[in-house]
């Protein structure tokens, strides 16, 4: 008898060493708790959406202000030209581009979807993020293609004689 | 009358509808940062009083499921 009782004891599986799971000890949430938990992730979605319609009407700040800057000569850049510069730091790449009627825009550089630098095709009058193929119209900034879905942040110019000072932006 | 088996039906479907507001809440609230971001401040208000609405009708799918959990349990036999 002693012999039976002490095989019995010893057959464990071995995947039970390897594996030591006890799924009866594991904890289930009933369908009560589930849905508890649920409402209580609406509140907290519904105060989070409460929270981004605050800042948007009472602190955001859709125009930044900056110094002004002198940032290129106007007979410098052709009609479909471009010219890199920095503003209003020199952390924050920016582009001028003239397009074929004269009109003279900048924007922010970076693109944003990922923050590559873009580059401007005036063949086409755009802005073109070579990482993952996004288009800017250089006449507004919207995305017309690819991946982005926010326009590039513009920044304000003006022309003072041949002079072109950046004076703040838009976001 | 409330009996015990409908309860598994009713956390069930109330379960289901709750989450799928919810995914619609994770939207508004996606779509209200990115207009945020973009310019747009004026969808804010109306995104904002989508996902307190939706709340309020979560709110009340769960209170209308716990008030049905409460009759069933204190039911007495012989009703």
């Amino acid at each position: 008898m002693m012999e039976r009782k002490e095989e019995e004891q010893v057959v464990v599986p071995r995947w039970r060493e390897d594996f030591p799971i006890a799924w009866e000890r594991d904890h289930y949430i009933t369908r009560r708790e589930f849905a508890k938990f649920l409402t209580l992730g609406s509140a907290l979605l519904a105060g989070m959406s409460i929270s981004v319609a605050v800042i948007g009407r009472w602190f955001f700040r859709p125009r930044f202000e900056g110094p002004s800057v002198l940032i290129a000569k106007a007979s410098a850049i052709p009609a479909g030209g471009s010219l890199l510069f920095r503003y209003p730091t020199d952390d924050d790449p920016c582009i001028l581009v003239r397009d074929r009627d004269g009109e003279l825009r900048a924007y922010s550089q970076v693109c944003t979807h990922l923050s590559c630098a873009v580059i401007h095709r005036p063949e086409s009058n755009s802005l073109f993020c070579p990482c993952h193929h996004g288009w800017f119209d250089a006449a507004s900034g919207i995305p017309t293609g690819g991946p982005p879905t926010r326009r590039l942040p513009r920044i304000r110019l003006r022309v003072a004689g041949d002079d072109i000072f950046a004076e703040g932006g838009d976001v | 009358m409330d009996t015990p088996r409908q309860g598994l039906p009713l956390f069930t479907a109330i379960g289901l509808l709750v989450g799928t507001l919810v995914i619609i809440q994770l939207w508004l609230l996606a779509a209200g940062i990115d207009a945020l971001l973009s310019g747009h401040p004026q969808v804010l208000i109306p995104a904002a009083a989508a996902s307190i609405v939706i709340f309020l009708i979560n709110g009340g799918l769960l209170l209308h499921a716990l008030n049905f959990d409460h009759r069933v349990r204190t039911r007495r036999p012989n009703d």
